[in-house]
């Protein structure tokens, strides 16, 4: 699979349901190929469902005109007919689920890889935190309920609605009069079963919530066991999660008395739309060639044409949530692809490679429709004009407090993002030239938190390379001169780093994180320094392996330890998204400005106070 | 089950039998109507009103009775079954409470949470049905009965197809749980890959790596399509099935019927209010198969949280621990500890006394015991051997990670104590938290989200620590709690506490040295074991691990200069 292009189509959050409905087929067209004849098939084992009634009918009409005069041999003919027929209708039935069924789940297939496609090339700023979640929905729950909707829903709407159809064409056929008598009193219904699956609905939504407020509670009383035992907040904590359960019960309560509404006002329907009709046919008689078995027959019929309309309007609600949940997933295909990447893209020059960065603007991008909320910054110039330099093979740290901009400046120059004025060069190419892969096996960042898979240590560092061997990752182990700390691990490269590598500290990631960097061999990187603190010992690890790895190549470290821009070739100190120094650490300390206060600072945390008493209490 | 909640169940089962009649009886009236008003109108051309009325009466009250039996089973059983659910989640969560660290260290998080909140449900989820299941089969008695009565050629045939009915769909049931069961796991699966790879999203990027991705997640989504396609390839045979049963009953019923007819034994409306029965049968018959299918499941659930609930409380750790001699601050003696089913010590006769207002850095690399001694004197955990003694008062721990529940700042400080605001906020004061919290839209009463969210990371460690300092405890343990501060504010923080704690005993993990700088006494622990106590100097001096360890640091710094 390639990279998606940026739609040229877009979908606002207005489009009606047909329009929804319209732009899914479209994405994913396996579900439409062959649907009539699927549709003809689910018609034909829907018509067996009347083939019963017509039966008795006929049974009573023609076979069984009083006792004694029965026409057994003319029954059993039609009860051999009726028997095939119903056959006939079974197999059509189930051939139009297992089409319709493995359809829909191809096409949802394609849809969520199309999908998961998709996202993965969305730019870092539509992954942030806020979001990540709704894009794991999309790609999960959300499909989840498209499925929901063609393993019940789909197949109910072509069961119910062919019928509905059948019967009501074999009623009027029966006799127009009771026919219309019959629609006319179960209409209602439609409209008080639509009522109430609304407010069960509404009601079980509740209920839902409540229960994910419940489940919160319980979370906290498990997670925060340490606290809650060591303060001896539990009966606390437990009145607070009875409540959430009082609220639950009382809420599921409420839908599940919906619910048994639902039922019975169907019942109630039937018996006086059958009532209706029998009274009718009676008072009718058999002018108009009404037959006994015809009204007899009416009264199963009935009870057939009233079915469906119960189920559909279950099938509307499950069909509505479907139709949300594709144009949430359809709302993500439409979202453009950022970086774009370019149509010729240049290659970058073998070697080390010099990064120039001329007047370099950024502010946050302002989005329209659903995704406006983070826009948080809009407008505010994160970097203003930067222009620098960096030779190849250089080390350069980039320092500044909390939101200077050094974190941006390390993603522009990754291409996370592209500056909204200004261009950056790498290797004499501007970064919109060069192709995403190109710059990718060239540029390598280690960001701050850096990510571990759940999976061995091993496979986590040969992630650098999609071909690397066991040989490749223990050269670089070597290389990078830990070879001890993977012998102190309990299975060496095979230990398992456990969910985001939390059975590894803090330092051992990012140790895992600059083998990886250092397997893949970049000729720029980018370091984005961790803040979280690391014993002793393996930041001593860290510091050996970095050198190792910045030695030859051009490295730009976004810097929290001061210690990192003291040995670096050259220090560029943000302020307020300005570039107010740039020069080697001396110079800077020298100079007694921002760098001179950042660096002070720094060092009075990280020293023992050796002037200060050790005795405060006494 | 039931028994927790009778009453409910009592009036859901009166509906249910009421239901099971009415069914019964509306055959019964369709029969009546048929023989008496339809045969005679259509035959004999004429029928008396009184007759018509009585017909339609008949089928509308019965339908009437049905309906409303119908509202009062199926509303009564689900008041029983949540609240069934609810007293199980009370009594999981009671546990919860009342379990000791250990307990629950042994545990999964989730696997305690499955237990207090799925598991009740799907352990209920069997109760809902038994009102409707008790009525399915009082209703297959009573059909079978009267289809006896009615005609024992008719009757034999419903004896046959009943049973085979349920049979079918149960086998039904479970054949294709297995592969639902198959689909949701791969489904987690799934879930889980798409989880983690977004949240790597930024490693993805880096390394290019989003084709390989796309193809890793499509991949897992794949192994999820097979399972669900055979489902439904077997789905839709036994719906085929399922619906050829009865309509092909129906069909034998008619010849059945034309034959007893013809005999002279029935009449046409018998022989089509058997049909009629038949036809309201086939759907309680085909959901009571789908209500036995879940009972393996409810079970299950059912035993999950009975394992929980009947489990004895452990006895409290902080019981073992006795008051230290006055002056004395923190007293191990001998202590040593491991988890169950494990062999080697984490801890190991460790033996220290420290000073009653004294204030010691725990200090030691990853793995050596620092936390595991912080839990010892908190009393979270019970030695395995040795004894702890601990200066007479409240005693306060603030852990790595803090713990914040989702309410307002005042409910986390009070944690379950009462407090005045006063009080809170002077806590808020030596914290270093008092201008954060006065920024804060409602300051005390404003909610800090689920976990804390809304706040940052060091604003949560200072609401935590706040909530330890209101309880002006005799001893506090702050395990590596100033590490998500920033260097500047975790002196100022550690400074108030000097002077606004001067009788406390503080146990201090550090892990940087401007924490080891505030303690009087270092304990340094070594995979387990104290190797050294004394005070920085002095270890710097004499302990060569220790000074290889704060050296690290230091070498870090005199780069620098």
């Amino acid at each position: 699979m390639t990279a998606p292009q940026s739609p040229s189509f877009g979908a606002g959050a207005t489009d009606s349901a047909i329009v929804t409905i319209r732009r899914g087929l479209a994405v994913a067209p396996v579900l439409r190929n062959g649907l009539g004849l699927t549709f003809v098939l689910a018609a034909v084992g829907s018509a067996g469902r009347i083939v019963v009634p017509i039966l008795i009918q006929q049974a009573i009409d023609k076979g069984i005109v009083g006792s004694g005069e029965v026409n057994v041999g003319l029954v059993a003919q039609l009860a051999l007919l009726a028997g095939a027929a119903v056959c006939v209708a079974a197999v059509a039935f189930r051939m139009a689920q297992v089409r319709l069924g493995e359809r829909s789940e191809q096409a949802l297939y394609d849809l969520r890889s199309m999908l998961i496609n998709h996202i993965n090339y969305l730019s870092l700023d539509d992954h942030n935190e806020e979001r990540r979640g709704g894009l794991v929905a999309r790609v999960t729950s959300d499909i989840e309920t498209l499925t929901q909707f063609f393993q019940w829903g789909g197949m109910a709407w072509m069961r119910s609605s062919t019928l509905m159809s059948i019967v009501g064409i074999v009623m009027l056929a029966y006799d127009w009069l009771l026919a219309l008598i019959a629609f006319a009193i179960s209409f209602p219904l439609a409209l008080v079963l639509r009522a109430v699956q609304k407010r069960l609905v509404v009601a079980h939504g509740q209920a839902r919530q409540s229960n994910g407020i419940m489940l919160g509670a319980i979370a906290e009383v498990v997670s925060g066991a340490p606290a809650v035992r060591a303060y001896g907040a539990g009966t606390m904590l437990a009145s607070v999660v009875e409540e959430t359960t009082e609220r639950k019960a009382r809420d599921q309560i409420r839908a599940a008395l919906y619910g048994a509404f639902l039922f019975p006002s169907g019942e109630i329907f039937a018996v006086f739309t059958v009532s209706a009709v029998i009274g009718v046919g009676v008072w009718q008689g058999p002018t108009d060639g009404l037959t006994a078995g015809a009204l007899v027959s009416f009264v199963f019929l009935t009870y057939r044409f009233l079915e469906p309309i119960a189920e559909f309007t279950e099938i509307i609600d499950q069909t509505q949530t479907a139709v949300a949940g594709l144009h949430r997933v359809l709302s993500v295909l439409d979202m453009p692809i950022t970086p774009t990447e370019p149509h010729e893209p240049t290659p970058l020059p073998s070697g080390r490679l010099e990064i120039a960065i001329e007047h370099v603007d950024y502010s946050y991008p302002t989005r329209t429709g659903e995704h406006s909320d983070s826009a948080a910054g809009e407008g505010v110039l994160v970097l203003q004009d930067i222009s620098l330099l960096i030779p190849a093979g250089q080390q350069v740290a980039v320092v500044g407090s909390t939101g200077s901009g050094k974190t941006t400046l390390g993603r522009l120059i990754a291409r996370f993002a592209d500056p909204t004025n200004g261009t950056i060069t790498v290797g004499g190419v501007p970064l919109t030239a060069v192709a995403r892969s190109n710059l990718r096996s060239r540029l390598v960042v280690v960001s701050q938190e850096p990510f571990l898979f759940d999976d061995s240590v091993e496979r986590n560092i040969a992630f650098a390379c999609s071909g690397a061997s066991r040989d490749d990752v223990e050269g670089i182990v070597r290389h990078l001169d830990v070879v001890e700390w993977v012998d102190s691990l309990s299975e060496g490269l095979e230990t398992r780093v456990g969910e985001r590598g939390s059975r590894l500290s803090a330092g051992e990631r990012q140790l895992v994180a600059l083998l990886r960097a250092g397997l893949a061999d970049p000729d720029v990187l980018i370091l984005d320094e961790a803040t979280s603190s690391v014993d002793a010992l393996t930041e001593v690890r860290i510091a050996r392996a970095l050198d190792v790895l910045a030695s030859t190549r051009t490295t730009i470290a976004i810097a929290h330890r001061l210690s990192t821009a003291s040995r670096s070739d050259r220090v560029l100190v943000l302020a307020g998204g300005i570039l107010v120094e740039d020069g080697h650490h001396d110079e800077l300390v020298q100079m007694d400005g921002t760098y001179a206060r950042l660096f002070d600072a720094w060092m009075s945390a990280t020293s023992i106070r050796d002037g200060e008493s050790m005795q405060p209490n006494k | 089950m039931l028994s927790l909640h009778p009453q409910p169940f009592i009036v859901a089962f009166s509906g249910a039998a009421a239901f099971a009649l009415a069914t019964v009886a509306s055959s019964f009236a369709i029969r009546w109507v048929i023989d008496n008003v339809i045969v005679i109108r259509f035959d004999a051309g004429e029928v008396a009103n009184g007759a018509v009325v009585t017909g339609l009466g008949l089928i509308i009250g019965i339908g009437m009775i049905r309906a409303v039996a119908v509202v009062f089973r199926r509303a009564f059983a689900s008041i029983g079954m949540w609240r069934v659910a609810q007293t199980y989640s009370n009594q999981v969560v009671e546990k919860l409470v009342t379990q000791p660290l250990g307990w629950h260290r042994r545990h999964a998080n989730g696997d305690l949470i499955a237990r207090a909140g799925v598991d009740t449900e799907a352990a209920v989820s069997v109760i809902a049905p038994i009102p409707f299941a008790s009525s399915t089969v009082l209703m297959i008695f009573i059909s079978t009965i009267w289809l006896f009565l009615t005609d024992v050629p008719l009757g034999l045939v419903a004896i046959v197809v009943f049973p085979l009915l349920v049979a079918t769909n149960v086998i039904y049931e479970r054949a294709v749980a297995v592969h639902f069961v198959d689909a949701q796991n791969r489904l987690g699966t799934f879930s889980a890959g798409v989880h983690e790879s977004f949240e790597g999203i930024q490693l993805i990027k880096s390394y290019g790596a989003e084709e390989r991705e796309t193809q890793r997640l499509t991949a897992l989504a794949g192994d999820v399509l097979t399972p669900r396609v055979r489902a439904i390839r077997m789905r839709s045979w036994f719906e085929a099935l399922l619906e050829l049963i009865p309509t092909l009953t129906n069909i034998v019923l008619v010849v059945i019927g034309a034959l007893r007819v013809n005999a002279g034994e029935v009449t046409i409306g018998e022989f089509s209010s058997v049909i009629f029965l038949f036809t309201l049968l086939v759907l309680p018959l085909r959901l009571i198969g789908y209500a036995l299918s879940e009972l393996p499941r409810s079970m299950a659930a059912w035993m999950r949280i009975q394992a929980v609930v009947t489990e004895p409380v452990e006895p409290d750790p902080v019981r073992k621990i006795t008051v230290a001699e006055p002056g004395t601050g923190v007293h191990f003696n001998d202590v040593a500890f491991r988890y169950a089913g494990t062999e080697t010590d984490v801890l190991g006769s460790l033996s220290v006394t420290l000073p009653s207002g004294s204030i010691t850095a725990i200090v030691g690399s990853t793995g050596a015991g620092k936390s595991t001694m912080a839990d010892l004197a908190a009393g979270l955990v019970a030695p395995t051997s040795g004894a702890i003694a601990i200066t007479d008062g409240p005693r306060s721990i603030v852990f790595q990670e803090a713990f914040l529940l989702a309410g307002t700042v005042r409910e986390n400080i009070e944690f379950g104590g009462v407090f005045n605001d006063d009080e809170i906020w002077k806590a808020l004061r030596i914290a270093g938290a008092q201008a954060f919290v006065d920024n804060l839209p409602a300051q005390l009463d404003t909610e800090v989200g689920e976990r804390g969210v809304s706040l940052s990371g060091g604003q949560r460690q200072r609401v935590a620590l706040a909530r330890a300092l209101v309880r002006r405890p005799t001893l506090l343990i702050l395990d590596d709690t100033t590490s998500a501060l920033d260097p500047a504010t975790e002196s100022f923080v550690l400074d108030n506490m000097r002077t606004a704690l001067a009788s406390t005993t503080v146990l201090l993990i550090a892990s940087r040295p401007s924490t080891i700088a505030l303690a009087d006494d270092v304990v340094f622990l070594s995979a387990g074991v104290m190797t050294g106590h004394g005070t920085h100097e002095e270890l710097f001096e004499t302990h060569a691990e220790y000074r290889q360890l704060v050296q690290a640091f230091e070498a870090d710094r005199k780069e620098a200069l």
